[in-house]
């Protein structure tokens, strides 16, 4: 009698399509995973599900117009792509903000900053797999949320800063409530890192995870929070300080390894730094106006050149008023970045004059991000895609712009 | 071995049972939305409504084109004719496509009469389309559906002044802020 022969089973790979409609990709991320077994041979991030040509758009407005276009990109933190936004125009056309408007402008960046990481924290969490943090979390961002609504009269696309300054002065009793929503937040923060940071569930799913070395992290692009965890000490407001933040003081947390537990703490710190920086802000608020002398209008051309116009102002007579007459802004090109809620946030604005930009290209730090996810993920299991996903930070209405 | 000890004792994860435990004894922050609801900041940028003057009954609006110029998504339409005898322009078509607007609230700065507002009115989803493309006579529907449910006596929106902005930059209707008074019946 033979004996009978197993057949040999080939170690074939298993093709998973993940998103775009998958909770844990945190909007329209779509990964092409290839499989084997359970971990990851090869992922393929595909991006542009949420592409709505914000940059093309931009072209054909007014300065001031763009504004609450930019609030689309990160619509978790919209604030900070406002303000950096605003900053670009202001450097490239030479307008200086009075110091209450800069205050104030870095008070509601740290209070947006504050209640990104709230949301990341919360999901990040909810993907591993712990429920409560998510709650708390959410608790916090919509006491911030109600002070920002309180400020601006919106809850998520704020358009609150404006070229020159800020838009309307915020009352004294809502920097009063601010202020005292930030000294309990010491200890809610406590409350999650006492939920979290030693709990050993948690640091078997993220200790470990995702690591990448400096270099990498470098070579990939990567910034903010992300590339702080790998132990590189690099942030916008530190190195190239932009409004109030050389007036304030605070620290950068780094992490040391690299992974998604340093990264997690990276991030918690800086919601603590955050939180100082904004009591520092209300402390030090000077008085005095909100808008620069020379700012430009929202009304674009400003009145003083509409009357020059003998036929009044339509976008016919505006065209050719450009054609003819001396440009209505300064020419000219600048980058800025700013230290977004996900990493350096830059602007690339090239101004012909005409009071429309001529070209604005947008370094949003999702997109690089993205990149960097098949080296993090390639060769880990599966379930930790999601940790990987969630640790980076990212959100698709910034990264497909 | 202090370590091995914390482990086996579980020690971390009593520590966050403790947390949720002590969260029992707090009140929720949560509210039952339909039923409740919370308060809304004043100046709320919610839905448009064309201000109608207590004095004349009719909007203000004097057909500057203003907003229609500066709305960053193009949805206002103004249509209007100047009257023979004073050569003033009088407004004969005022629409506002709420679906493409994206609630800046440009508009309502840039007035120089303070004729529209976002008001603090923010639950108007409708299964209808049409029901959500404002025309001049919806809007002033709209302003009086919010003084209905108005609380207050007076009424002033906060991006028709501008606190904190020097008075001399706005428009001179704006300079004064002059709040508008309602009149209950009843
Ligand atoms: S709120 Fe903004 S988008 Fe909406 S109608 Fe007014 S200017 Fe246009
Ligand atoms: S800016 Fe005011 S007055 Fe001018 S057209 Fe618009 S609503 Fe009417």
């Amino acid at each position: 009698m033979k004996g009978y022969v197993l057949e040999q089973i080939e170690p074939s790979k298993f093709v998973l399509q993940m998103g775009p409609h998958h909770p844990a990709t945190h909007g329209v991320l779509k990964l092409f995973l290839e499989l084997e077994g359970e971990r990851v041979a090869r992922c393929r991030p595909e991006v542009g599900y949420l592409h709505r040509g914000i940059e093309k758009l931009a072209e054909t407005k007014t300065y001031p117009q763009v504004v609450p276009l930019t609030d689309r990109l990160d619509y978790i933190a919209s604030m900070i792509n406002n303000v950096g936004y605003c900053v670009a125009v202001e450097r490239l056309l030479g307008i200086e903000p009075p110091p209450r408007a800069k205050f104030l402008r870095t008070m509601v960046c740290e209070l947006s900053r504050i209640s990104n990481h709230l949301l990341w924290l919360a999901t990040h969490a909810l993907d591993i797999g712990a429920m409560t943090v998510f709650l708390y979390c959410f608790r916090e961002r919509e006491q911030i949320l109600w002070f920002l609504e309180e400020i601006c009269g919106a809850r998520l696309t704020f358009s609150y800063p404006r070229i020159g300054g800020v838009r309307i002065d915020v009352e004294e009793k809502t920097l009063e409530k601010i202020d005292r929503f930030i000294d309990g937040f010491f200890q809610k923060i406590d409350e999650y890192e006492g939920l979290l940071t030693e709990n050993r569930i948690w640091i078997a799913r993220t200790r470990g995870v995702g690591v990448i070395n400096p270099e990498d992290a470098i070579a990939y692009g990567l910034t903010g929070p992300s590339l702080r965890g790998s132990g590189i000490n690099y942030d916008v407001r530190k190195h190239f300080p932009y409004d109030a933040y050389s007036e304030v003081d605070f620290e950068v947390p780094v992490g040391k390894h690299g992974d998604t537990y340093d990264r997690y703490l990276c991030r918690v710190q800086e919601m603590r730094q955050s939180a100082k920086i904004v009591k520092q802000c209300i402390q030090k608020m000077p008085e005095g106006s909100i808008l620069a002398e020379n700012a430009i209008e929202l009304d674009l051309p400003p009145s003083g050149k509409k009357k020059l116009h003998p036929e009044g102002w339509s976008t016919g007579a505006f065209i050719s008023f450009l054609k003819e007459k001396e440009p209505l802004l300064p020419e000219g090109e600048i980058y800025s970045a700013v230290e977004g809620a996900k990493g350096e946030l830059g602007f690339f604005i090239i101004s012909d004059g005409s009071g429309r930009p001529y070209r604005v290209r947008i370094r949003v730090p999702s997109f690089i991000h993205i990149s960097a996810i098949p080296k993090l993920a390639e060769g880990q299991f599966l379930a930790d895609v999601v940790a990987i996903i969630g640790t980076l930070d990212i959100v698709m209405g910034e990264a497909d712009k | 071995m202090k370590q091995l000890l914390k482990k086996i004792l579980l020690i971390d994860l009593i520590k966050g049972l403790l947390i949720t435990l002590r969260t029992i004894f707090t009140q929720p922050v949560t509210i039952r939305y339909p039923k409740q609801k919370r308060e809304i900041a004043p100046g709320f940028r919610g839905r448009h409504a064309l201000v109608r003057d207590p004095e004349t009954g009719k909007e203000r609006c004097v057909a500057c084109l203003r907003c229609a110029r500066v709305c960053p998504s193009q949805c206002i339409y103004i249509g209007y004719k100047e009257d023979e005898t004073s050569g003033r322009r009088v407004l004969t078509k005022y629409e506002i496509e709420a679906f493409r607007c994206v609630y800046c609230g440009y508009c309502v700065e840039v007035c120089p009469v303070n004729a529209i507002v976002l008001t603090e009115f923010y639950e108007y989803a409708a299964y209808d389309k049409e029901e959500n493309y404002f025309t001049k006579e919806k809007l002033l529907q709209n302003w009086d559906e919010f003084l209905s449910l108005y609380k207050h006596q007076e009424y002033i929106n906060k991006f028709w002044y501008l606190r904190g902005i020097e008075r001399i930059r706005l428009p001179y209707e704006k300079r004064f802020p002059t709040p508008i008074r309602i009149k209950k019946e009843g």
